[in-house]
């Protein structure tokens, strides 16, 4: 909720419109559909509570599946009462019951009739679905994002400034809490990895201390459960994309080849700066080489970890980096949240333990306590989440600008009804109905419109993500186009999960501009003089 | 005549015209904004990657390398159709400050600033030595000690309007840079000992590509230094990469294909070398074809956006339609009197074609024109934005772009007005050919009038 006042002015003031209407229109449509078109008067006491008391039941519920984050909801509070007072006055627009069986006569004779209304359905269904499909793709990605972080560091990371000892006791103090699922320490440098006569490439080595555990059987390409085959005492897993280049065309590993190089010896050169051995004491770097066994080829699906990481036991790393160094050493701690656990309020207990970690076992000043990052995975994707939310938000405003057209095509199509059925309009009018009744007909036809074409754009826009690697993939094999490329996009699959709070939203803003599109021709009937159309001339 | 007369005359009378009118701008409006954006961020990414890389590259992604270079050097200078040629060198380094303890990974890569400035834009990317590139790596506070480049990325932060503040950066900074050489046979040089290659380069300049992904981890060293620390500068020289330039008249296929054949021989030439071996890891691209990687992701965005718009398009087809149906409907007299005076079934049709066409002429013109309009103070409108309501349409700290592009591409508007009218002709269709099948008889019998 707090978020949602944080929100940059631009983007409050259409959010607070938008959230206002979407309340006052979610929550009182049924109960105009239930005062007006069903019943003619006003309820019984007992019928407005049980309808209020439903309602206000459902749309909580509904607006918690939109993604609200109101405590209360106190706005919904206020659409019951004046829900009640609907329900109970005899004031109101006066529309006779006949009238809403004339007037869902008329839309299905409509329908069937006037094929030229299915496309304005099309063009709803159309439109809504490629904003659906949009918005669910780029979510996607920006979700798969975010837990790519938290998948690779865990829910909390804890970076001090500089390297740091006694990781283990770190660990277990964390552990203790619980909050804390599991931690890991991690020691990071670059290098070059050697396969074999002539093959070298630059690398990035994580050296960590949970490397049995940290890769699922999926992610680990020989399948094996962990532990892993321990017959050597220096054994490392490679990224996929290190030891194998995808296919150009079909963006695929091949993975009989890459189950070849499991067991092979590799040798992995790095440095290491030490104190000179001069009067100055200067520090130099010392050329240091790991000789390792790949145990495991790993494939996480998150291209720049895949491409250029190599894994090793962190004690094998620092026996390297820090000879002579007895206790462990970390450049970073990395903290598993026990499910359901709130990351942002276990910040504070994680920083507790590392403040009097610090202070007792490495004997740092405060400074340097202060200057320790201890931030959530999303945090520090952030800034960058908030830039793919931003440029989703163009993307989708665009494609809506594109598809008002779809309101311009109702208003044609209806105003076109209204004017080639002049005589019906003026019959029923003839015939006792009210101006609101008429105007309700094409209103209601609209709601009709747009309620179809964006189920239709639902289901289609289901379709599409659910299948939209498959869709690629005969794409590429027909017109030979690979259009996602884990090179480029991160991922090597395209995140297939639709969005169903987007979704909706989008729906009802088609539903709302179907209505929109049929208001001018229904003003337009209304204005239909039965004396004009129905006489002899 | 009549049938442009009638055409204006149903655009400007009937005012359910008006509709698909403004459906045709808006579409062209949109479309022209987003394209040409999209366009002149692909065009200048591409730009920036040909002045980079050059036209074309004779290279080896092996961190080994290859030999013979020099020979292969003298061949291409002699040749009638090379403008420049650039010996780079090109590996991993780690570096680190003169005092810190702490080392990180870079992309180093060796060059001769004169000579890699002839085949590319290196030159034009330097802050301090734009106009005076042989000193590119002479730090200006002491011209005899070895200076570095560095990647503007790596060096300065951008703020939120994207602008560096270089008077941050012209510090008297020294890196350590230390590489792991390799043999020829790719093995580690200097086995068995703990020795690396070191030097320590002094800050001389910033190079800013226009390259996110360059400007952020490439540090340039001198070419022989370079060499000499990646193990390189040994009895046969080796290098990474030949960067090329092509006299102005050869065109990109020919220029690269002539190299082809030049190299395919040389290494015919070179196969009783000793280290000819290496020189079959070695391939001739062009620039296009060397950072395809990053381009082709570019292009293919652009190719999915002009889909998706199309997609939405059909949208503005069915309005078309719909006005075109009205219209037939309520004009089924004019129809009826013009076929009455012997007008064919092909005249109808041309006459709604011919006002589909002015709808779509008109309807595109405008929306093109507004479009125009908009794109002139874009800038200004998202300066606006900023500073008002702190709104870019990219974050210029996380985006190397600058001022968003705003030329209009006239083949990109040609294409868009085209499809503009095509999409007004299919939908005029069918309520032409329901026209031009109307009988006389039932549109003009008394009942009817």
């Amino acid at each position: 909720m707090e978020e949602f006042w944080l929100q940059p002015l631009y983007l409050l003031i259409p959010s607070l419109i938008f959230s206002l209407f979407l309340t006052w229109f979610i929550g009182l449509l049924p109960v105009f559909i239930i005062r007006y078109l069903i019943s003619s008067r006003p309820l019984s006491k007992f019928w407005s509570i049980f309808f209020v008391s439903v309602f206000w039941f459902f749309n909580i519920v509904l607006f918690e599946l939109l993604g609200s984050h109101s405590r209360g909801h106190p706005a919904l509070l206020l659409v019951g009462l004046v829900s009640y007072y609907i329900y109970r006055t005899d004031k109101g627009p006066k529309i006779d019951t006949s009238c809403s069986f004339i007037s869902m006569f008329l839309w299905l004779r409509y329908l069937h009739k006037k094929r030229i209304v299915f496309l304005s359905i099309a063009a709803v269904a159309l439109s809504s679905a490629l904003l659906m499909v949009v918005a669910s793709l780029f979510g996607g990605f920006i979700n798969a994002f975010e837990q790519s972080a938290v998948k690779t560091m865990g829910d909390i990371v804890l970076e001090p400034p500089i390297k740091f000892s006694k990781y283990e006791e770190l660990i277990r103090r964390l552990e203790q809490r619980s909050i804390v699922q599991s931690a890991s320490a991690k020691l990071s440098t670059e290098g070059l990895l050697h396969l074999g006569k002539g093959d070298v490439r630059g690398v990035e080595i994580w050296g960590v201390s949970n490397l049995d555990s940290r890769f699922s059987k999926a992610e680990r390409v020989s399948g094996n459960e962990y532990p892993v085959p321990n017959e050597r005492s220096a054994f490392g897993f490679v990224g996929i994309g290190v030891v194998a280049e995808p296919n150009e065309n079909t963006d695929e590993y091949d993975f009989d080849a890459v189950r070849e190089i499991i067991g092979q010896d590799a040798v992995l050169t790095t440095g290491a700066v030490v104190k000179g051995q001069d009067e100055d004491g200067t520090a130099e770097v010392r050329r240091k080489t790991i000789k390792f066994t790949i145990a495991d080829v790993v494939f996480t699906g998150v291209y720049h970890l895949d491409k250029g990481l190599v894994y090793l036991p962190i004690e094998e790393l620092q026996k390297i980096l820090y000879p002579g160094q007895n206790e462990g050493v970390a450049g970073q701690i990395q903290i598993k949240l026990k499910d359901g656990t709130d990351s942002e309020a276990a910040l504070a207990q994680v920083r507790g333990v590392w403040e009097s970690f610090a202070a007792e076992q490495l004997g740092w000043e405060q400074y340097l306590i202060s200057r320790t990052a201890i931030v959530t995975a999303k945090q520090m994707q952030s800034e960058y989440v908030a830039e793919f939310r931003k440029q989703m938000g163009i993307l989708l405003l665009i494609f809506g600008v594109v598809s008002l057209s779809a309101v311009l095509l109702i208003f044609c199509i209806f105003y076109m009804i209204v004017e080639t059925k002049q005589k019906d309009i003026a019959i029923i009018k003839s015939c006792g109905a009210t101006n609101g009744s008429v105007a309700l007909i094409f209103i209601g036809f609209g709601v009709c419109v747009g309620v179809i074409g964006s189920a239709a754009g639902m289901v289609l826009a289901d379709i599409v993500t659910r299948n939209i690697n498959v869709i690629e993939g005969w794409i590429r094999i027909i017109f030979g186009l690979k259009l996602w490329k884990s090179s480029v996009y991160m991922f090597s699959s395209i995140p297939n999960e639709v969005d169903w709070s987007s979704a909706m939203l989008i729906a009802l803003s088609a539903i709302i501009a179907a209505t929109v599109g049929s208001l001018i021709p229904a003003i337009i009937a209304v204005r239909t003089r039965p004396v004009n159309v129905l006489r002899y001339e | 005549m009549y049938k442009i007369i009638l055409s204006f005359r149903y655009l400007f009378r009937r005012r359910v015209s008006y509709l698909a009118f403004l459906a045709v701008a808006l579409c062209v409006f949109i479309v022209v904004v987003v394209m040409t954006i999209m366009t002149g961020l692909v065009r200048g990414f591409k730009d920036n990657n040909h002045k980079w890389t050059g036209d074309c590259v004779v290279g080896t992604e092996s961190l080994v390398g290859f030999p013979y270079y020099e020979d292969f050097i003298n061949r291409l200078d002699d040749s009638d159709f090379i403008e420049g040629v650039s010996p780079v060198v090109k590996s991993y380094a780690l570096v680190r400050g003169r005092n810190s303890e702490e080392s990180v990974g870079v992309e180093m890569m060796g060059i001769e600033p004169v000579e890699h400035s002839k085949v590319t834009g290196f030159g034009e990317t330097l802050y301090y030595n734009k106009n005076d590139v042989p000193d590119a790596f002479k730090p200006a506070y002491d011209p005899n000690i070895p200076g570095f480049v560095v990647g503007i990325d790596k060096w300065l932060a951008r703020d939120q309007r994207g602008r560096y503040n270089y008077e941050a950066g012209s510090v008297e900074a020294a890196l350590v840079v230390s590489c792991f050489p390799l043999t020829s046979k790719g093995a580690l040089a200097k086995a068995g000992t703990e020795m690396v290659n070191t030097k320590t380069f002094y800050f001389s300049d910033i190079s800013r590509s226009g390259l996110a992904g360059v400007d952020s981890s490439f540090i340039y060293l001198p070419f022989e230094e370079t060499q000499l620390l990646c193990g390189m500068a040994g009895a046969v020289k080796r290098i990474s990469a030949i960067h090329i330039k092509f006299k102005p008249n050869v065109g990109l296929a020919e220029g690269c294909g002539k190299v082809a054949v030049m190299w395919k021989k040389f290494v015919e030439d070179k196969k009783g070398e000793k280290q000819a071996g290496l020189l079959n890891t070695v391939t001739v691209q062009s620039w296009k074809d060397y950072r395809r990687a990053f381009i082709a992701a570019m292009e293919k965005e652009q190719t999915m956006l002009a889909i998706m718009f199309a997609l939405v398009g059909i949208t503005t087809v069915f309005i078309v339609l719909v006005v075109f149906y009205m219209i037939v409907t309520h004009k089924s007299k004019d129809i009826g009197i013009l076929k009455s005076i012997g007008v064919s079934r092909l005249d109808v049709v041309e006459l709604f074609s011919c006002f589909a066409f002015l709808m779509g002429l008109l309807g595109s013109a405008a929306g093109a024109l507004a479009g125009w309009l908009f794109l002139l103070k874009i800038n200004r409108i998202e300066d606006f934005l900023f500073k008002h309501f702190g709104f870019q349409l990219w974050d210029r700290t996380m985006y190397a772009i600058g001022d968003i592009p705003n030329a209009i591409d006239l083949k990109v508007l040609t294409v868009i007005i085209v499809m503009a009218i095509s999409a007004c002709l299919v939908g005029a269709f069918i309520p032409s050919r329901r026209a031009a099948k109307l009988e006389i008889v039932e549109t003009l019998q008394v009942s009817q009038l």
